[in-house]
């Protein structure tokens, strides 16, 4: 018998600790939460402690919308997409009201058109071969995983991309985002959502048991939906608006462009009063990019407290190229789209913004493409 | 692989640190979604008034 299997679990666990980047994980997220302290900025600091619960949350919960979504369409398993509609309806309840009644508060709204019925559609292709959606690449990232550091690049150079064609989109028409609380009130408008979320629920759990699979989320992934749709309502809380990961990238490209040389500030996204101050602002102006760093280095911390950070091999090349062209086309799926899983389907469901809806359907529908295309990179189809 | 983590995440912290002293600082950090005529998250404005 070995010294290692003689000791204690607990004793074994601690020995794995990875005290260096458990240490890089939290200095990390201190040094910027004490640059937004200094500017007297605290509900800043909130949205990085925010977004380091979430990355620790969806780190240990492994909670993934791409594995479950890809476990619905193949198997009809519906435990993972159960527990994110549950998750979806808990947001909700404090998005709608309080977005509703609270100037200082909006919900995530987008137009409706080609634009997000493309942009969400090529998104799901993408989110099958990248192996992560926005918030799942965020946490694999500092989970440590150097497949979706190329994910994770691709996505940024998309995004840009995407926000130079993303007005092309628009002008091919589209209408005025559709908001429940605009036509029902606060109340009608969170009850529409939460019945609306309820019959999804209901077709996802029908669909299960006719192909004779689970309908029962894991217990992992149920507390994991909890904990996650607390700390989004704490994200919330603090940025005034739904949780949003995918323009946090976009900002990041747009300044490595211009560092690069590439003038990208006069193309018409950039001109729009959102984009042009991002992109002059400090990168920690960006409520985004506050949360997605807090995430990533919440993720690293879980991570590295819980085993050897990073030890494995790189991935096969097939597999890393894989990995690119997923995060390019989500990168720029993402910005014709309006987001991601979290900002468009969570973010626009959770505010009764129609959009959330027809973002989902267009993602699966790009799901059930990319499940097509990822054994071509050898990677298994579910 | 631990390497380029590191390095990674160096170049990274650096980047954000360098990024944010030399730009404007106005206060609270804001969505796109919080300037006028914004439809949605990333600041698109909204089909009407286009």
């Amino acid at each position: 018998m070995t010294a290692t299997t003689s000791e204690p679990a607990g004793q074994t666990a601690k020995a794995k600790r990875d005290w260096l980047f458990v240490a890089v994980a939290v200095l990390a997220t201190l040094l910027i939460t004490g640059l937004v302290l200094i500017d007297q900025q605290p509900w800043s600091a909130a949205l990085v402690i925010v977004g380091f619960g979430l990355g620790a949350a969806f780190f240990k919960a492994e909670f993934s919308f791409t594995a479950s979504w890809r476990r619905f369409l193949l198997k009809g398993e519906a435990g993972g997409l159960l527990a994110i509609l549950l998750m979806i309806a808990l947001l909700a309840v404090a998005v709608v009201p309080v977005a509703a009644t609270l100037p200082s508060f909006g919900g995530s709204i987008a137009p409706l058109g080609v634009s997000l019925v493309v942009g969400a559609f090529v998104f799901g292709i993408g989110m099958q071969l990248g192996n992560g959606c926005g918030s799942g690449t965020l946490y694999t990232v500092g989970g440590g995983s150097g497949r979706m550091l190329f994910t994770l690049a691709f996505f940024i150079v998309g995004s840009v991309l995407g926000s130079l064609s993303l007005p092309a989109f628009l002008n091919m028409g589209g209408i005025d985002p559709v908001l429940a609380s605009d036509y029902l009130g606060p109340w009608g408008g969170l009850a529409a959502t939460l019945v609306s979320i309820g019959i999804v629920a209901l077709i996802v759990q029908q669909i299960a048991i006719r192909r004779g699979a689970s309908a029962t989320p894991r217990k992992s992934f149920l507390v994991g939906a909890v904990v996650i749709a607390a700390l989004m309502i704490g994200a919330f809380i603090a940025g005034g608006h739904p949780w949003s990961v995918t323009f946090g990238y976009t900002v990041w490209g747009g300044k490595l462009a211009m560092l690069a040389g590439f003038d990208i500030s006069q193309a018409e996204f950039w001109q729009w009063p959102g984009p042009k101050h991002a992109l002059t602002d400090s990168v920690l102006g960006d409520t985004a990019s506050l949360t997605d760093l807090g995430m990533i280095f919440g993720a690293m911390g879980a991570a590295a407290f819980s085993k050897p950070f990073a030890p494995g091999p790189w991935p096969p090349l097939k597999s890393l190229l894989a990995a690119s062209i997923g995060g390019l086309l989500m990168g720029w799926g993402a910005r014709l789209g309006f987001g991601c899983n979290i900002g468009a389907f969570v973010g626009g469901v959770a505010s009764g913004s129609v959009h959330g809806w027809i973002w989902f359907a267009a993602a699966l529908g790009g799901c059930t493409v990319g499940i097509k295309l990822r054994p071509w990179f050898g990677l298994s189809r579910d | 692989m631990r390497h380029v983590y590191a390095i990674v995440t160096l170049l990274a912290l650096a980047g954000i640190f360098s990024d944010h002293i030399t730009s404007p600082s106005i206060g609270r950090a804001v969505s796109p979604q919080d300037f006028a005529g914004a439809c949605a998250p990333c600041g698109a404005p909204c089909p009407s008034k286009k």
